[in-house]
């Protein structure tokens, strides 16, 4: 029995909005880094559906690989919330606003 | 003999070297300077004697030096070439004469004089004396016209020589603005030229296409010229005029003479090389050599003759009064320039010629003179401070007279043939079917007598009676460097009348009009006989002999002598004495006028001051107010938009977030409803 | 006053109603599209394994991929290089100073 596509992409597309509701309304920080982590793994879970929907791996592989991105990208950004903290006393990002104009 | 021409370049060359090694060496050399000078003024001298030997023994040439603009892809060759002819040869001898004995002078003049500066100064004397050697020899106007701006640039150096005082920097500024608007009106004529003819070639042997000679053929029909929508021959009067203008400005005719009596806050020996036989010389010179262009145009004649006839009139007028020994051989110098104008316009090629020879002799003589009596007067150059010089300097006192009876005119010094030829062919011409030119005459006529008033109350004033002042009672006393020259000079401006004794000739019918003859058998299209047909043939000029040709010449003659004898007198009548009085003032009202030079200065300052600035200050205020404020407009605008527009950038992460997804989100909508995905 | 944690529902928060229009939109986009018919792993062994193969340019699995050996080696690089900034950007700017300033517990030094 194969589950139709749509839903995996509802599914998704809910994930990916719930990573996005979470940008927009949070100011700490590390519940930013979360937030993309939800959004990356929205991306992920289309790369398998339709690795599964063309009968293909390449989309299954490539969900490694974002995977990995995500590590690096945590592993950077984790350092960059250091450096915030060290500079702002704090991890609000909307303190952070020395560089606009 | 025709290889010896491949030298000619050299006699520009040399003073040019001169004025590098007094530039750059001269601090070095002993009379800093001054030997170079001499030794390449000697040479240029030399080089000139043996080019007008070439051209005696038929040689006229022409050469093409140096192409720096030409080629296929260019409608125009712009070149530097040299034109050796009877013209320019002897004109090259004048020049280098005078100035080789300018410089001898200024080694009494400056050196001995502990004057500083000494290196630059011999520096732009070369300089001065290479550009206009090499404006004589140009063979075509472009390069004339360069040079005679050099020759403009080197009198402003010359003449603000003194630059730590006040006057000599105002006076050269004075001559280098109203030089260079003349000099506007050339330049443009000169594009005129190029733009009509498409050469400006004055012509000579080998040359196939010059421009008075394509003039004349256009004026026949026989070869087709841009004239831009006008006749042919209003056209070359247009461009003759324009020309005419930078003329002007050089020779100081009116309304451009005012520059050249402030001029005389230059060194002395400047002010005789100025006046003799280079900045004021040029324009002139650049009349008759492109007088085969005037004479076909009876308009620019008539301009030429009438500008030449009143400023002779005018200046001599204004001479009369003056204090200061310069001041009225300045005066005399614009009035005698305006002779030779009179003879160009008046047909008198070679009369103009001639008195442009005389003058350049007798003049010189006449400020190297002055200069000698201003070093004995330790630089106080108040006639009214001299008298009684003639006892202590007689060698200057000699001089001095022989080129004031020339300038005056007196049989039998040279002044006397040229400008009596120089009437005497307006005269005719006059007679004949131009009678416009009968005024011109009259005023040149009225001329002579001021001229031998003011010439003899200089010297009465200066060398007789009694001295007026310490100074004059012990005068500082002169070299061999200042008498050398003054005796040359001296010696030449009684008798260098004889190149060209047309009266006597007439009388005696013997061929010694060596002038006459010498300007005669010029190469092809650039001789006095072909500008007598062109005279004749296009610009209507006939000679008329209402009392026969003989009686005519005698009567002319005796006319001028006349009046130069009557104003000679009167001031010997009125200025004799041991202790001369200064009869201007009965002159009232007229002697401020002439005093103040008609108020020539005062209104061309008005017309810079009240005219020109105003107008200039109201350009400026459209510029400001206008042009520069919409300028300031769209740059406040974009200032104040982009003000409004970056506190879109609020630095804070999840407003940008936010719009991205706002952005994405319309995109979305926007793609789906035109690609009709909710259907 | 207590220190518990409370909601927020300042005019900040009134922006994550995009994301709820997003996904509205984002749902209405996938549910009225067609997908038609797919092909599946229906009855295909070894998935797992032919993803290791695959990442390796091994051909030896059952089911059809590209070969990802240069991917994989580029995110080799890229994991070493977010190491290397963490650890840079995780250290101090300039050591003397911080041996005076009193370090706190979470790495700042106030």
């Amino acid at each position: 029995m194969a589950v139709s596509v749509q839903y995996y992409l509802i599914l998704s597309a809910f994930v990916f909005c719930v990573g996005l509701f979470g940008i927009l309304t949070r100011r700490n920080a590390l519940l930013f880094l979360m937030s993309v982590e939800l959004m990356l793994n929205a991306a992920n879970i289309n790369f398998v559906a339709f690795s599964y929907y063309h009968g293909n791996l390449t989309g299954q592989v490539f969900s490694l690989f974002t995977m990995a991105l995500a590590a690096a990208e945590v592993a950077v950004g984790i350092g960059i919330i250091l450096v915030l903290y060290r500079n702002f006393a704090d991890v609000d990002v909307t303190k952070a606003t020395t560089l606009r104009w | 003999m025709a290889e010896i021409t491949a030298f000619a370049p050299a006699i520009a060359v040399l003073p040019f070297v001169s004025f590098l090694v007094a530039l750059f060496a001269g601090k070095y050399l002993p009379k800093k300077g001054a030997l170079a000078g001499i030794l390449a003024m000697g040479g240029s001298l030399v080089l000139s004697l043996l080019m007008l030997y070439t051209v005696a023994t038929g040689h006229a040439h022409q050469s093409t030096l140096y192409t720096w603009v030409g080629g296929e892809a260019v409608p125009y060759e712009l070149t530097f070439g040299i034109l050796l002819d009877q013209l320019s040869t002897l004109m090259l001898v004048i020049v280098s004469l005078i100035s080789f004995l300018v410089h001898v002078f200024s080694l009494g003049y400056m050196n001995d004089e502990d004057e500083g500066g000494l290196p630059r100064y011999y520096a732009e004397l070369g300089l001065f004396s290479a550009s206009m050697l090499g404006f004589v020899f140009a063979d075509n106007l472009l390069m004339a016209f360069m040079f005679f701006e050099l020759v403009g640039l080197c009198s402003y150096l010359l003449i603000g020589f003194w630059f730590r005082e006040a006057g000599p920097p105002s006076a050269a500024k004075k001559a280098f603005l109203v030089t260079r608007f003349g000099d506007y009106f050339f330049l443009v004529g000169v594009v005129a030229v190029f733009a009509t003819f498409g050469t400006a070639a004055f012509g000579g042997p080998g040359v196939e296409e010059s421009f008075p000679h394509l003039a004349e053929l256009a004026l026949d029909g026989e070869a087709s010229v841009n004239t831009f929508g006008f006749a042919p021959r209003t056209w070359f009067t247009i461009v003759g005029l324009l020309v005419l203008g930078g003329v002007m400005g050089k020779s100081a005719q009116f309304p451009f003479h005012t520059w050249l009596p402030d001029a005389m806050e230059g060194p002395t020996p400047v002010s005789a090389l100025i006046h003799a036989a280079t900045m004021v010389a040029a324009g002139v010179y650049l009349v008759a050599r492109m007088y085969g262009f005037y004479a076909l145009s009876p308009t620019a004649l008539a301009v030429i003759a009438f500008v030449g006839g009143f400023t002779a009139l005018f200046a001599a007028t204004m001479g009369v009064v003056k204090r200061e020994i310069k001041q009225v051989l300045a005066y005399s110098t614009i009035s005698q320039y305006g002779y030779i104008m009179l003879a160009l316009g008046g047909g008198g090629y070679v009369a103009g010629v001639f008195h442009l020879t005389t003058h350049a002799v007798f003049k010189a003589l006449l400020f190297l003179g002055a200069g000698s009596v201003i070093i004995a007067m330790h630089h106080n150059e108040n006639m009214w401070d001299m008298g009684g010089l003639k006892e202590e300097m007689p060698v200057t006192y000699y001089a001095f007279l022989s080129g004031s009876l020339a300038l005056a005119g007196i049989v039998p010094f040279s002044g006397f043939w040229s400008k009596d030829e120089v009437l005497f062919e307006t005269l005719i011409h006059g007679l004949g079917d131009s009678p416009l030119l009968l005024g011109a005459y009259a005023m040149g006529l009225l001329a002579v007598f001021f001229t031998g008033f003011y010439t003899f109350r200089m010297v009465l004033l200066t060398f007789h009676g009694e001295p007026r002042s310490d100074t004059a009672r012990d005068p500082h006393g002169v070299r061999w460097k200042v008498k050398g020259p003054l005796a040359v000079l001296g010696a030449l401006a009684a008798v260098a009348g004889v190149i060209n004794l047309a009266p006597v000739a007439e009388l005696t019918g013997a061929h010694i009009d060596f002038l006459h003859s010498w300007l005669f058998h010029g190469p092809e299209g650039l001789n006095g006989e072909h500008y007598e047909e062109l005279l004749e043939g296009v610009a209507g000029y006939h000679a008329a002999y209402p009392l026969g040709e003989t009686l005519t010449m005698l009567a002319s003659a005796a006319v001028s002598l006349g009046l130069a004898l009557a104003g000679a007198g009167l001031a010997v009548a009125l200025y004799r004495g041991p202790e001369p009085v200064e009869h201007t003032d009965k002159l009232g009202a007229l002697k401020t006028v002439l005093f103040n030079n008609y108020y020539q200065d005062e209104y061309q300052v008005w017309l810079a001051e009240g005219l020109t600035a105003r107008v200039a200050r109201a350009a400026d205020t459209v510029d400001v107010s206008i042009v520069d404020g919409v300028v300031n407009f769209v740059s406040s605008l974009s200032l104040f938009t982009g003000d409004r527009l970056r506190r879109v950038q609020t630095g804070i992460v999840s407003n940008y977030a936010a719009l991205l997804t706002l952005g994405l989100t319309l995109l979305l909508v926007a793609f789906g409803v035109m690609q009709g995905w909710f259907l | 006053m207590t220190t518990r944690p409370r909601l927020h529902t300042s005019s900040t928060q009134v922006v994550g109603l995009v994301a709820f229009v997003l996904f509205g939109v984002l749902a209405a986009v996938f549910l009225t599209a067609d997908f038609g018919s797919h092909a599946t792993f229906e009855g295909a062994t070894g998935i797992t394994a032919s993803i290791g193969y695959a990442m390796f340019n091994l051909d030896a699995g059952s089911l059809p991929s590209e070969g990802f050996l240069i991917s994989f080696e580029i995110i080799d690089v890229i994991l070493l290089g977010a190491l290397a900034a963490a650890v840079m950007l995780g250290k101090r700017d300039d050591e003397e100073e911080s041996d005076e300033s009193v370090t706190m517990a979470d790495g700042g030094d106030r």
